[in-house]
């Protein structure tokens, strides 16, 4: 029989850092997802108009991501590339570093696939109208390639925020973080990590309905879309 | 910085050894997830009330549920159960537990790729609920199923290196031991790096070849 009095004591420890922890995953997801898509953008355009050489680039660049553990990706980070460039980086920046590194490359992919489902003949046919290449992307195939990545790209964000778990073991000071060291002091692992599993729950369920009302929104903005 | 093949080369051994006890766990815990996701997805959409919510809970505690906390959970969890059991035994089952989710996915999403008429039809010609199932549904979804399920093998072999956090001696674990004995970061990482990057494209090339096979009588 568990002694529910007794549980709610010793789970202080968890009680005083969740919130704490659940703002660093929170933070780290979100600045990681905008630096990606950023990248996601630019290896998107690169791959679209640059030469054959840095196609290939960007298309190694891409299955590298794709093939290795997130894992292995953030030890890279955190462990091999401030060795190459000489400097000392934090953790959490590491961390970062790493799922944005992570988020560009599934990003390009998700946008790849958008793009590919405009008709070749839209772009055709703005050209034949007179207009230039930089008006006909951003008047004519990225609006359309961003309204249908916006559903792949909201569930990007939610495997984004589980995957930022794995920061705790580069001992960046998250929910899973959290969860572990208050495991250490209380010796119940299945209470705390039961609860922390909550947390998680209750915050992507969120970031779900969150990304429904995106969608909402952004189906009213470009209603000539489809 | 130069790379040290000597220290590569020291390393293989143990990494290969490694990349077995990776092999098992997937080579085990993937197939019966995804039996275990074959289960879920009939009961998702049997007539039984409690089986149906049973199977969509499940889908929703994997979905959002990190795969990490859930190896916390059952690792120092399920001994305080009394349930004891070695590290390789915990990581095949939790990775049977989380492939089944996502397959349970898969499935429902290739069963509503049948037209429902052709259901109706088979039932007008009196066939039986799993004469339909053998004889309409199963063999046209192989085609659709293919290239999700691959994706997923893939998305669990990659994951098994969360493993490496209870000492299960697999692949990650193996390179970070190497790590900690010999500093040569780059060296080790890049080398564990390669494998897995090397076993994905493999997986992906097999994972095509088969969709080939399987469409080449495909009208659609």
């Amino acid at each position: 029989m568990i002694d529910w009095l007794t549980v709610h004591g010793a789970l202080h420890p968890f009680y005083d850092g969740v919130l704490q922890g659940a703002g660093v995953t929170l933070y780290v997801t979100v600045i990681a997802f905008g630096i990606g898509l950023v990248l996601a953008l630019a290896l998107l355009v690169l791959r679209a108009v640059a030469g054959t050489p840095a196609r290939w680039l960007v298309a190694i660049y891409v299955s590298a991501i794709r093939g290795t553990p997130l894992l292995i990706q953030l030890l890279i980070a955190y462990y091999v590339i401030p060795s190459l460039l000489d400097v000392t980086i934090s953790p959490t920046t590491a961390g970062i570093l790493a799922l944005s590194l992570n988020t560009a490359a599934y990003g390009s992919e998700i946008m790849r696939a958008a793009l590919s489902t405009i008709p070749p003949g839209q772009a055709g046919a703005a050209k034949a109208l007179g207009m230039r290449p930089w008006h006909v992307w951003m008047q004519i195939l990225l609006p359309q390639m961003l309204h249908r990545s916006i559903p792949p790209l909201t569930n990007e964000f939610t495997v984004l925020l589980k995957a930022s778990s794995l920061l705790s073991i580069i001992a960046v000071n998250d929910l899973a973080t959290v969860a572990r060291n208050a495991t250490l002091q209380s010796d119940l692992p299945l209470q705390v990590f039961a609860a922390t599993a909550a947390v998680y729950f209750a915050m992507l369920l969120c970031a779900s309905s969150l990304s429904r009302g995106i969608e909402r929104r952004f189906a009213r903005m470009l209603p000539y879309v489809h | 910085m130069s790379i040290d093949l000597d220290i590569v080369r020291e390393a293989l051994p143990a990494l290969w050894q490694g990349l077995k006890v990776t092999a098992q766990v997937s080579g085990i815990g993937i197939p019966s997830g995804i039996a275990l996701g074959v289960a879920a997805a009939y009961s998702a959409d049997s007539h039984n009330r409690a089986l149906r919510a049973a199977a969509l809970g499940y889908v929703e505690l994997v979905r959002n549920i990190p795969f990490l906390i859930l190896v916390y959970l059952s690792f120092f969890g399920l001994p305080k159960l009394g349930l004891q059991a070695s590290a390789f035994y915990i990581a095949v089952g939790t990775t049977a537990f989380y492939t089944g989710g996502y397959f349970c996915e898969i499935l429902r999403s290739a069963f509503r790729s049948v037209p429902a008429g052709q259901l109706r039809a088979a039932k007008a010609l009196g066939m039986r609920g799993w004469q339909v199932q053998r004889f309409v549904v199963v063999p046209q979804i192989f085609g659709f199923l293919i290239p999700p399920t691959v994706s997923l093998a893939i998305m669990m072999f990659k994951d098994s290196a969360v493993f490496s956090v209870m000492s299960l001696p697999e692949l990650t674990y193996q390179s970070n031991l190497k790590t900690a004995d010999t500093f040569a970061y780059l060296e080790v990482l890049g080398t564990t790096a390669l494998i897995y990057w090397g076993s994905s494209v493999l997986m992906e090339a097999l994972g095509h070849a088969m969709e080939v096979r399987v469409r080449r009588w495909s009208h659609r």
